[in-house]
């Protein structure tokens, strides 16, 4: 993990694929891993969701730090509990260890509340640990409050309904830049739906206000314009509507996130290629590139 | 024969034959040794990395990459010796770490591009395209078998 030893805001992308981990050649360049992104900033650590990613990132935290002498205090957000954004959960090493300070944040809406999700991923069925059996201090919250104050990383939030059971986006206030993660939503049903939902001109609105000019946007842009049709009413954006909001919003770099399972590392370069002037106009020019495990940017 | 007599004689080579038999009978049993050494001549896979130090006169210069870190930089003293004066003294690094590559910024005045993107570090894949004030360095990465002798195929 890249050392945020100044004022910098480190981003790093543990896992970048959707729905499901794909191991393998053609997919080692862009990732295998499920989502994870972190947010660093002096000694603040964010972490946005807990998908296979968070795996690689709990051995970065735990391998050559004194976790005795410097305890961890992380702040997990979950955008919200499908597999791939909580499955790597239990493989996460600091919440084996006892003085590690773990809370985790996610979406009050739901039927069953948060601690339930997460303890079930855990029953005996499916995995031999339980979630009693992490040692560490993990508190877990229902966000209510509309603003959370982490040390000097502000964190807002909004619920996304164009996605099966909703999800939350997150916007982090740090140094006077703001990085939005917005994964898991369907804007192309909330800017081009057909449905009669009167609320919608509202929620296009306050999506692109939360989004307004964001130095960084982690979104989801899972299809191609072409593989949308056979994919609607899935929870996903494809990347046109997604390059075409971004821009809208005038978000200066813009990380298209959520990669498609199917797509390779060569499918995803020309992607790129064919994608990447689309946005530009002669007032804004944001800077359009595909998340990448491995990759850490500086804000 | 019955498959608690002979523990160690673990699989049924014909499975043809093997599904013939009666459940719980495993019949005539071979155990084939695999020694990829001994069948191939060569030893499992050798990584090969390399930096191609891009020139506007078209001699490129190449870089092997090992396991030591390699500083990148304006400073003659720096591994790769880069004399611009966009390039900072000590611009950035490579480690090999995990059995990857990774390149880092060490707060360079201009910046670290990987592929376009302004980075701070970034684990490095093949074909990787590397701005560094200007400068361009394309990272190359095989993997191949290699001989006992140690000359790679």
């Amino acid at each position: 993990m890249a050392s945020p030893n100044n004022d910098k805001t480190l981003i790093t992308f543990w896992g970048t694929r959707g729905s499901v981990s794909t191991p393998g050649r053609i997919t080692e360049k862009y990732g295998g891993n499920t989502p994870c992104v972190t947010v660093c900033h002096k000694d603040t650590t964010v972490i946005l969701d807990a998908g296979t990613g968070i795996r690689n990132l709990g051995i970065e935290l735990v391998q050559g730090a004194d976790t005795e002498a410097n305890p961890l205090s992380l702040h997990l957000f979950l955008s919200h509990t499908h597999w791939d954004h909580i499955q790597g959960l239990p493989f996460f090493q600091p919440a084996y260890l006892e003085n590690t300070h773990l809370t985790i944040y996610g979406s009050h809406k739901k039927e069953r509340f948060l601690a339930s999700v997460l303890k079930g991923q855990m029953d005996y069925d499916y995995f031999p640990v339980a979630m009693s059996s992490l040692t560490a201090d993990i508190s877990i919250q229902e966000i209510s409050e509309e603003v959370i104050q982490l040390g000097p990383i502000r964190i807002d939030w909004q619920e996304q309904v164009y996605h099966p059971g909703s999800s939350v986006r997150y916007r982090a206030h740090v140094n006077g830049k703001r990085i939005v993660y917005a994964t898991d939503v369907e804007l192309d049903q909330l800017f081009y739906g057909t449905d009669a939902d009167e609320n919608r001109e509202f929620l296009c609105r306050e999506y692109l206000g939360f989004i307004q000019n964001a130095d960084l946007l982690i979104a989801d842009g899972m299809y191609t314009e072409e593989e949308y049709p056979h994919k609607t009413g899935w929870g996903h954006s494809s990347i046109p509507v997604l390059i075409e909001a971004a821009s809208r919003a005038r978000v200066k770099q813009l990380a298209v996130f959520h990669h498609d399972p199917q797509h390779s590392d060569t499918f995803l370069d020309d992607l790129w290629v064919k994608s990447r002037s689309k946005h530009r106009s002669e007032d804004h020019r944001m800077v359009v590139f595909w998340a990448r495990e491995g990759l850490t940017l500086s804000i | 024969m019955n498959k608690n007599d002979e523990k160690t004689k673990i699989w049924p080579v014909d499975s043809a034959r093997a599904e013939s038999q009666e459940e719980g009978d495993f019949g005539d049993t071979t155990t084939v040794e695999m020694d990829r050494e001994r069948f191939t001549g060569e030893v499992p896979v050798a990584l090969r990395a390399y930096f191609e130090i891009i020139s506007s006169d078209g001699k490129n210069e190449l870089f092997e990459l090992g396991e030591r870190e390699i500083s990148i930089g304006r400073s003659p003293r720096c591994d790769i010796h880069l004399p611009s004066e966009s390039v900072s003294r000590r611009h950035a690094r490579v480690t090999f770490r995990n059995e990857e590559y990774f390149i880092e910024d060490l707060d360079s005045t201009n910046g670290l591009y990987v592929n376009g993107i302004k980075v701070e570090k970034c684990v490095l894949r093949n074909n990787d395209q590397i701005e560094i004030g200007g400068e361009k360095i394309l990272f190359n990465e095989e993997r191949t078998l290699q001989k006992k002798d140690g000359i790679a195929e």
